[in-house]
């Protein structure tokens, strides 16, 4: 109870109040800005945040997150341009309504079901993680290690990029984990003589050159041609919810709860919740053939959807310190620049952060009504910013911040290199996100890996000897065992196409 | 920009050789069979099977060495590609000299015309992010960008 309150009191705190305010506008914009995405969001804020207490630091990620992943609703139904690849699987669809003169309605249903889908995973969040983090608490590194393969494994099965190209960008992240002072003997790897390696490369700059340069690499080659937007003003946005509320209150609960579970599933995020549960959307509706022409319900359950995941995902990053998304791959991050190491203890030894995290995740989605609003009435302007302005301006952000992050060139250096090498990946079809989880787990996986084979003395049994870790372990064979069927038989997940 | 998968494929078993190389060089502690080297030892293992199997399906397809994209071609939108590396490049070697303020706001100046920005826009903008962002990460954050040419101002 008494953290409760010390919760209480460290959010409701004039400067973290004011930074959730901030952070909303940043979020807001920067979601509804095509091309710019909730994880960049993220990766552009990390730099700004690192000077401030854990909070604030961590406010200012869940309110510009949340805001942004409604936000990128906006241009998908007046553009057919989704602002984030989390609003690519409906964009179609809004669209298809505001050609038949329901932009209101759509936008309506688009901001209060975020609202209350956000508010579901929440309340999951809330009720589950301490729950989880009571049978943690008995891990051992048997356990964390078959999380963190499960974790690994379930980013590459559950992205719809070819398997094996999943599994490099896996692989690469954590070879970029090893270098710098290895876990078990301390001796110094792939550093080449260079202090700056010793730490290890640098998370921070890595990020923002693989999720903002590489987008700017993508977006600079469009800038000069792209023509101003014109979009129609929005009227009014909450009438005729009510009927779809009536109509449609199962839909809402089943993409809250699917986007909740698939935001929770390591790996996975609000992008990957938002097709599926519009899919299932489709194959269980009883008017299927209106999908794709128009029609709310698909877009109830998938903007839903997106926005519980956020919460969800946030699941396993407090309680084993392995990210649900790559936005909560930053967060775990950040949470080590603050000296929280993510992981059961935390909720014994800090559980007024865990609250004040929670309180500022409810007041998020609380703000996102009125402020989602103005986003809306102002989407007309915020659509019109000028990419030509826009784009060098991100770059220097970019280039800021990742000096920031080291106070020296090394920063931007390494920011470069990687920003180049992320847009190489993508532009050979190998997703960079499995990347960024392997170089954030890499260090718990060798650890706990090696440390297990001193423990066992190689004896592999010794792995599955615990009933958790047996369960675990058994999970993630299953999970590999799928994965290579998959590959061999050629069937894949159906065709998601990811702006 | 686009390598056939079998070049690709290719390269990385050369990366792999390369870690396994590296690995010989970590030292070994005697009594200890799992050390530094285990770990990367069977990345680059996991790394070669995927350089393998690309490898293998490159040659199948029969796809060109190099796939280049339109844009490429085109000198304008190659310029636009190459300038967000490229003012990263002249920022790393002349902002020590130079300082922040006047590298960036050249920086900005130079990229929004290039993007066609009006040129009455994009002074003032360009002064008026330079100024804001120097006032917030230097002032505010305490990050010692580098002064240069203003070291006797500021």
């Amino acid at each position: 109870m008494e953290a409760i309150l010390q919760a209480f009191a460290l959010v409701f705190d004039p400067f973290v109040l004011g930074v959730i305010l901030a952070s909303a506008v940043f979020g807001l914009f920067v979601g509804a800005m095509p091309g710019l995405t909730a994880t960049m969001a993220t990766a552009l804020l990390v730099p700004v945040t690192f000077f401030m207490p854990p909070v604030p630091a961590l406010a200012a990620i869940v309110t510009a997150t949340a805001m942004a992943i409604f936000a990128g609703d906006i241009p998908g139904a007046m553009l057919r341009m989704p602002g984030t690849p989390a609003s690519a699987a409906y964009a179609d669809e809004s669209y298809a309504m505001t050609r038949r003169g329901q932009l209101n309605l759509n936008m309506g249903v688009n901001l209060v079901f975020s609202v209350a889908g956000g508010l579901i995973g929440v309340a999951v969040l809330v009720l589950c993680a301490p729950l989880l983090a009571e049978v943690a608490i008995n891990f051992s590194s048997y356990e964390y290690f078959w999380l963190a393969c499960l974790g690994l494994t379930c980013a590459v099965f559950l992205s719809n990029a070819d398997p094996v190209k999943g599994v490099l960008s896996l692989l690469i992240g954590l070879l970029l984990a090893t270098v710098g002072i290895d876990p078990s003997a301390g001796v110094p790897r792939f550093t080449f003589g260079e202090v700056e390696l010793m730490q290890g490369v640098n998370f921070v700059a890595t990020m923002i050159g693989m999720f903002a340069i590489s987008e700017l690499l993508r977006n600079a080659v469009t800038v000069r041609s792209a023509g101003g937007a014109v979009v129609e003003q929005v009227g009014d946005v909450f009438r005729g919810l009510g009927p779809v509320w009536r109509r449609y209150w199962f839909n809402f609960l089943r993409g809250s709860g699917i986007g909740t579970l698939i935001g929770a599933l390591p790996g996975a995020g609000a992008d990957i919740a938002a097709w599926i549960s519009y899919a299932v959307s489709k194959r269980f509706s009883r008017e299927k053939e209106k999908f794709g022409t128009g029609h709310v319900e698909g877009v109830v359950d998938a903007t839903a959807a997106n926005n519980s995941a956020l919460a969800g995902a946030w699941i396993p990053a407090l309680v084993f310190g392995i990210p649900g998304d790559s936005i909560t791959a930053i967060v775990i991050g950040v949470l080590y620049m603050k000296g929280m190491n993510p992981g059961p203890t935390v909720f014994l030894e800090n559980p007024q952060f865990i609250y004040a995290v929670f309180l500022v995740f409810i007041l998020a989605n609380l703000l996102l009504l009125p402020l989602g609003w103005a986003a809306i009435k102002g989407a007309r302007q915020v659509l019109r910013t000028p990419r030509e302005l826009l784009l060098p301006v991100i770059l220097l952000f970019c280039i800021v911040g990742s000096f920031a992050m080291t106070n020296s060139l090394y920063g931007v250096s390494l920011m470069l290199a990687m920003g180049l090498f992320g847009w190489f990946l993508e532009e050979h079809g190998i997703p960079v996100a499995p990347l960024i989880l392997g170089l954030v787990l890499g260090e718990m996986l060798e650890q706990t890996f090696v440390q297990n084979m001193i423990k066992a003395d190689g004896d592999w049994l010794a792995f599955f000897s615990r009933p958790i870790a047996g369960t675990l372990g058994v999970a993630t064979l299953v999970t590999w065992a799928l994965m290579v069927v998959r590959a061999v038989v050629g069937v894949r997940a159906p065709k998601l196409q990811v702006t | 920009m686009r390598l056939n998968d079998a070049v690709l494929g290719a390269l990385l078993l050369g990366l792999a050789a390369w870690v396994w190389w590296m690995t010989g060089f970590f030292p070994d502690f005697p009594g200890q069979a799992y050390g530094p080297r285990l770990f990367p030892r069977i990345l680059a293992t996991g790394i070669a099977l995927c350089g393998a199997v690309l490898l293998l399906r490159g040659l199948r397809e029969r796809a060109p060495f190099l796939l280049v994209e339109d844009w490429m071609r085109d000198p304008t939108r190659l310029v636009s590609f190459l300038a967000v590396p490229g003012a990263t490049l002249v920022y790393i070697f002349l902002s020590e000299q130079v300082g922040f303020i006047p590298i960036a706001f050249a920086l900005l100046l130079g990229l929004f015309l290039w993007f066609r920005a009006r040129a009455i826009v994009a002074l003032p903008v360009a002064a008026g992010v330079t100024l804001a962002v120097h006032w917030f990460f230097a002032g505010m954050m305490r990050v010692p960008l580098p002064r240069g040419w203003l070291d006797a101002v500021l």
